[in-house]
């Protein structure tokens, strides 16, 4: 506690003098083999893993595999929920498993002489924070999830919830394991889990192809990251975080070279931006709509798109080492949440409109680890957790009663339609907190980012602080457009049919046109191609059952109770539970302190218009201020005024100067395009050329024309090529003797 | 007990190879299968018994049966050897079944030709004469070039002759090398010996031009084996055209005959030569990663691909070895084995394919997973254990490959006098984002995705025209036999991945021996730039026939 007092009391300086403060103050690890049966947070959900695929050989043609995940993840759960109660937090614990990765050698002078990563969970309030939500999420949506996959039950309901426990025993790898290298199998190891369930759908295409670049733009930043642990190790001599905080509060021992201390953050980055999809490697998550929605909640929203913030979290004293590496992390995050909130704003498809508030909202987080305040990202974090989960869960039911439709131009007036109150209700709180709505949870960690950005009184960071400020006017707009065309307004819908099926055995059935049992809407049960609406039958939209709206209701009293620590911390003058968990944690040197004592008057000029003297007062009226104009703006253009907003479009599109504004929206500002022309399609290009040299040239010339010089040759010696491989045995023989004379000469001039 | 154990392990396969010979036809399966399997028990005995797991000694150490010229008759490994001798003895049985429906006819030559092979390969690991070794090393061309012109495919012949030639012509300027130095060797000591060991000493400490030109005789042979880019062509061709089984064995166990010839008998002989030519090997082994990765990209032809991703993958193994530290070596030895695994599993989930539809066309086929989701499982699981997942096999080897050449770098960050360096690391990992890219490509097009299969296959096997008919007597989805051949390779994938310490530490110490010579050199090398100053002559031949005494 001593040493937290000491880091508040430097905030507002500069992020490496921070961070050199930080690392000198994260507690030496505790060796805690008491706390092993923390490793069942890991077991379970392998187990649940294994248990999933036994389901999947033995044809199981029941829920069976949803019970198994639900309870495992439950268990899971409630044993992190025990840690969290039970293990003292002053210091962080290493709860050591078994020996994973280990040798040794002699060295002969060198530096380091072993590579240690052994199977072991460092465990501190940052990681026991995340787990608490990863797995209390988890477990909620695995428990919707056997209701919405229940179309596939005994087709690819194990294999849906086997993949789902892999993610979870990846996950907690990544943010429980106590070194890099454990990281790095939770960090490829999610990659896994995303890539099969983005893929689940597998005779769609594109399915397939999203599943694919996820895995691909994820594998350049794990690229980097690894990258990143072999800078480490070469300066550090170790991967594990104990020996490595120890080693940078002790001034980094060792020979080591400023460059390749530098690069670290950098590397690191990369992986960050890879898992956590920032620019430049944005573009897999909108495409990894195409999985399952409960798939879309968990990892595409919720838990492992976060890893990134993880990961500079945790190596936040290495970040701070380097100066001008937070600042590329909050001007990458700040850029991510502008642009992708831009393109969130022209799409029609809901689920994408959520993917980019995602990419965007992760922008934020990112801009409040580089701005310096690891609270307020991990703040976002949790919040945005329990709210964009909730977001995507509601999509998801909307698509599973309306027959797989997401386009919010065919859907309006949701709350008035039987079944999908909650759905309607439990949205509404879910865009409230997206689009900052004062005093939600959203708003509150939103508007720590903010602030600190104006705090810090670097003029580069008011800059990105009035972006993110504009940002968040967007992010209201488009949430709002959502709610208001699909729930708001006169009650009018037509049923999906785009994700269906083909008629084949195993069509998409990531919607509702199944006979969902009990509802007897008898005119839509067959396999994949319900298309409700049409033909000799009536189609009604369906509501939920209880696991769905159940996990709903939680969900969202998640969502608001994620507000609770601020409102504590505002009226007790204590600090944010999170903020406390945050600052035992080796993620500490980033928070930053609560009074302004002195040395940033620049900062409280930045936003003096306001009249309110406090920096954060003041961020929080004009936040609120931007937030609720957004609403307003959507409330003109998407509830009293729908032909407004086409008008609008129409006019932009017919002036020749306003013209590329819809267009580049609608189109994402073409990044995929760009990227296809600029790399995928010259490296193509350039496997046919090295294809065709390889065949042609260093097959076909240089080592078949070698081939051919001796028979060319042996046209002379025509009796020895009778038959192909004894006349060449002949030949090599020929050449031994040869070689032989040609040895013995040499001995023969040497003696 | 120990030297029983490793006669054992040659003639037992030879045996069998006499029994299959003598035997009626119908048996020679089971004969192969039970002499496999029996070679595979003899060589846990002996890895059990193996006193080198923990000081990279080599044992049996006992000298053998002189066999005049100097040449011993002496079999022995370290624990590297030793590795490479289970890899082998694993993968034998699993080849012999899978081939129970793949091969009908002319049995007795199929099953008596492995026998033969599988006694060379073992010959190769256990040599610690380097007559004995060059001789197994040759013989292993024999038996795989008539098992690739007999059941191969409709290529076989000049696929078969240019394996053969090919690799051949390579191994002779090895064996070229390695008279050179025992005549030297002769010339200085007064006695002619082929023992590995007391040739590398004598070798390694040679004149730096002679140590500069023995090495690249010795790296000649092995590179092409590798294959070392771009010395590689023979090998898609290879693999295309091999059966299933001849496939497994080429990438499981052959392709390391090179590497164990580079790590054994390379590296340890000519250390001024090996960190002379350290950067251009180190490039080309990143060409060789980079340029075959993007040809498999473009490959239609799924057993192509794979052929072409052994390249590249060797591309990482040869560069953690020249990384020429502890880390890249031991992460060398991991991937020679790791290879071995996943991608002879590989191979045999596309022979799977192959007998059920008779094609490797990645455009003809699609979507598998409808139709045989087992085999789809096995596919996706071995493609993982191939683009290094951590938690199954591969990726605990090309991690540390990578980071081997990674701090090989000469500012000597982490202690460790390097000739390579970040820059090297960072062009060799865009090969892990680009096996991600042509794995998935190849997952995507076979695995998943509308079904596609050939002209004239029914969905449910109705029996008539190609593509998928039942003739064979094959199930839609795999049979008992088959998931029981993928079973244990899936088990030994996902051990390693979760327990590689035991390998890792048995690796270190070997690794460490071979490459005991090699931090002096490199200090030297990072410090005056070249270590063989040029000779009087350019001429190699006047060079090397510098008299013996000159050396200092």
């Amino acid at each position: 506690m001593l040493e937290l007092a000491s880091i508040s009391n430097l905030a507002n300086l500069t992020p490496a003098v921070i961070g050199e403060a930080a690392s000198a103050a994260i507690p030496a690890a505790v060796p805690s083999p008491e706390f092993a049966w923390a490793g069942l947070i890991l077991l379970l959900p392998a187990i649940s893993a294994v248990l999933c695929g036994v389901c999947a050989a033995m044809g199981v043609k029941n829920k069976l595999p949803g019970a198994i995940t639900a309870v495992a993840l439950l268990a899971a759960f409630a044993t992190t929920l025990s840690l969290f109660l039970k293990m003292p937090q002053d210091a962080p614990r290493v709860i050591h498993l078994f020996d994973w990765v280990a040798f040794a050698w002699t060295g002969q002078g060198a530096t380091w002489t072993s590579f240690l990563a052994p199977f072991s969970l460092y465990v501190d309030s940052l990681t026991l924070l995340w787990m608490l939500f990863v797995t209390g999420l988890g477990s909620l949506i695995a428990i919707y999830a056997t209701e919405y996959m229940e179309a596939d039950v005994g087709k690819g309901y194990a294999r849906f919830f086997g993949s789902v426990s892999v993610f979870l025993f990846a996950m907690g790898s990544l943010v429980m394991g106590g070194n890099l290298i454990l990281l790095y199998l939770g960090w490829e190891g999610v990659g896994l889990a995303s890539y099969l369930l983005i893929g689940y759908f597998y005779s769609k295409p594109s399915a397939v192809a999203a599943a694919k670049k996820a895995f691909i733009m994820n594998r350049i930043g794990d690229l980097g990251l690894a990258l990143g642990v072999f800078l480490i190790w070469m300066n550090y001599g170790t991967v594990e975080y104990d020996a490595l905080f120890k080693a940078l509060a002790a001034g980094g021992e060792g020979a080591t070279s400023e460059w390749s201390k530098a690069a670290i953050p950098y590397c690191l980055m990369l992986g960050a931006f890879g898992k956590s999809a920032q620019i430049p490697l944005f573009v897999w998550l909108p495409d990894a709509m195409e999985g399952p929605t409960p798939v879309s909640a968990l990892i595409h929203a919720a838990t492992m798109v976060t890893a990134g913030i993880y990961l500079i979290a945790r190596t936040f004293p290495l970040f701070a080492l380097e100066p001008h590496a937070l600042t590329v992390v909050a001007i990458v995050g700040c850029a991510t949440a502008l642009v992708a909130a831009t393109i969130g704003m022209a799409q029609y498809d809901i689920k994408r409109v959520m993917a980019y508030s995602t990419v965007s909202q992760l922008g934020y987080m990112f801009l409040g680890l580089g701005v310096g305040t690891t609270f307020g990202a991990v703040y976002h974090v949790f919040t945005h957790a329990f709210f964009k989960a909730l977001l995507f869960l509601c999509c998801g039911a909307i698509m599973h009663g309306m027959a797989g439709q997401l386009d919010l131009r065919k859907m309006s007036g949701l709350r008035n339609v039987k079944g999908f109150g909650v759905i309607s209700w439990t949205f509404l709180i879910g865009c409230l907190c997206l689009a900052g709505f004062p005093f939600t949870a959203g708003f509150f960690s939103k508007d720590s980012i903010i602030a600190q950005a104006f705090a810090s009184g670097n003029p580069t960071f008011t800059l990105l602080g009035w972006i993110a400020l504009f940002t968040a006017f967007l992010t209201a707009y488009y949430t709002f457009r959502v709610w208001f065309r699909v729930c708001g307004g006169p009650t009018k819908y037509e049923p999906g049919d785009e994700m269906h099926g083909h008629g084949d055995d195993h069509g998409a059935h990531d919607h509702g046109a199944h006979d969902h049992g009990g509802h007897g809407h008898g005119g839509h049960g067959h396999g994949g191609h319900g298309h409700g609406g049409h033909g000799a039958h009536e189609w009604h939209p369906h509501g939920p059952r209880l696991a769905i709206n159940g996990v709903l209701l939680l969900i969202c009293a998640g969502a608001i109770l994620a507000a609770v620590p601020s409102y504590l911390g505002e009226m007790q003058h204590q600090p944010n539970w999170v903020e406390t968990m945050v600052s035992h944690s080796s993620a500490a040197g980033g928070i930053p302190s609560h009074d302004h004592a002195g040395g940033d008057h620049a900062a409280h000029h930045a936003l003096s218009f306001t009249g309110i003297a406090d920096v954060h007062a003041a961020t929080s009226v004009v936040a609120s201020a931007a937030g609720i104009l957004g609403i307003l703006v959507a409330v003109f253009f998407h509830l009293i005024n729908r032909g407004a907003a086409d008008r609008l479009r129409a006019a932009l599109l017919s002036n020749g100067l306003t013209r590329w504004l819809p267009l580049a929206l609608e189109n994402k500002w073409k990044v995929d395009e760009i990227y296809h022309v600029v790399f995928r399609l010259p490296a193509w290009v350039l496997g046919h050329v090295l294809h065709a040299v390889d065949k042609q040239i260093i097959d076909g010339v240089v080592v078949n024309g070698t081939a051919r010089l001796p028979a060319e040759l042996g046209r002379l010696f025509q009796p020895l090529y009778n038959g192909a491989l004894q006349g060449y045995a002949a030949t090599m023989a020929g050449g031994i003797a040869l070689i032989a004379a040609w040895v013995f000469w040499i001995w023969m001039q040497g003696g | 007990m120990l030297s029983t154990l490793s006669t054992l392990l040659l003639i037992l396969p030879l045996l069998a190879a006499g029994a299959i010979a003598l035997a009626p036809e119908r048996l020679s399966k089971w004969i192969a299968t039970f002499a496999t399997l029996g070679v595979f028990a003899v060589s846990l005995a002996f890895a059990w018994g193996f006193p080198g797991w923990t000081d990279g000694s080599i044992a049996p150490a006992d000298a053998g049966i002189p066999i005049g010229l100097g040449i011993q008759l002496s079999l022995g490994a370290d624990a590297v050897g030793v590795m490479l001798i289970l890899l082998t003895t694993f993968l034998m049985p699993l080849a012999m079944i899978g081939s129970f429906t793949a091969v009908k006819e002319r049995l007795r030559e199929y099953y008596g030709w492995f026998m033969l092979l599988e006694a060379a390969m073992l010959g190769v690991f256990l040599a610690k004469d380097a007559i004995v070794f060059y001789t197994a090393y040759e013989f292993t061309l024999v038996p795989m070039y008539f098992l690739i012109a007999i059941y191969g495919g409709a290529d076989r012949r000049p696929a078969s002759i240019k394996f053969f030639l090919y690799t051949f012509f390579g191994s002779m300027l090895t064996l070229a090398g390695v008279i050179y130095i025992a005549a030297q060797n002769a010339m200085a000591a007064g006695e002619w010996t082929f023992d590995l060991a007391r040739l590398a000493e004598f070798a390694s400490s040679m004149s730096p031009e002679r140590q500069f030109w023995v090495f690249i005789l010795l790296m000649a042979g092995f590179a092409v084996k590798v294959p070392l880019f771009p010395w590689h062509t023979w090998l898609p061709l290879a693999h295309d055209q091999a059966p299933t089984a001849g496939s497994v064995i080429l990438a499981g166990t052959l392709l390391k005959l090179g590497t164990y010839g580079v790590y054994r008998i390379a590296l340890p002989s000519a250390p001024i030569g090996g960190v002379e030519l350290n950067q251009l090997l180190a490039v080309l082994c990143i060409l060789g990663i980079v340029v075959t990765a993007l040809i498999c990209w473009v490959q239609h032809d799924v057993k192509k691909l794979v052929a072409y991703s052994s390249v590249s993958h060797l591309g990482f193994c040869m560069l953690g070895l020249f990384s020429l530290n502890s880390i890249g070596a031991t992460g060398s030895v991991m991937y020679m084995i790791n290879h071995g695994l996943s991608t002879g599993a590989l191979f045999l989930c596309i022979g799977m394919i192959y007998e059920r539809y008779h094609t490797k066309d990645m455009d003809q086929l699609g979507g598998l997973f409808r139709r045989m989701p087992v085999w789809s499982f096995f596919m996706v699981f071995f493609t993982f254990a191939s683009l290094g997942l951590p938690g199954l096999n591969g990726f605990i080897g090309e991690f540390l490959c990578l980071m081997g050449c990674f701090i090989a770098e000469p500012n000597s960050v982490a202690g460790y006098p390097g000739i390579l360096g970040p820059w090297y690391a960072v062009v060799a990992g865009s090969g892990l984002v680009l096996a991600a890219m042509y794995l998935l490509i190849m997952l995507g097009k076979l695995v998943w995705g509308p079904l596609k299969e050939p002209h004239g296959a029914e969905p449910h096997g109705h029996g008539h025209g190609h593509g998928h008919d039942h003739a064979d007597g094959l199930p839609t989805d795999l049979s008992a036999r088959e998931i029981g051949i993928l079973i244990p390779l899936a088990v030994v994938c996902l051990a390693i991945g979760l327990y590689p310490k035991p390998m890792l530490e048995a690796i270190a110490p070997s690794v460490e021996k071979t490459l005991a010579a090699y931090p002096k050199h490199v200090e030297k090398y990072v410090r005056d730039g070249s270590l063989v100053k040029p000779a009087e002559s350019k001429d190699p031949t006047v060079a090397l026939a510098q008299p013996a005494d000159s050396i200092k």
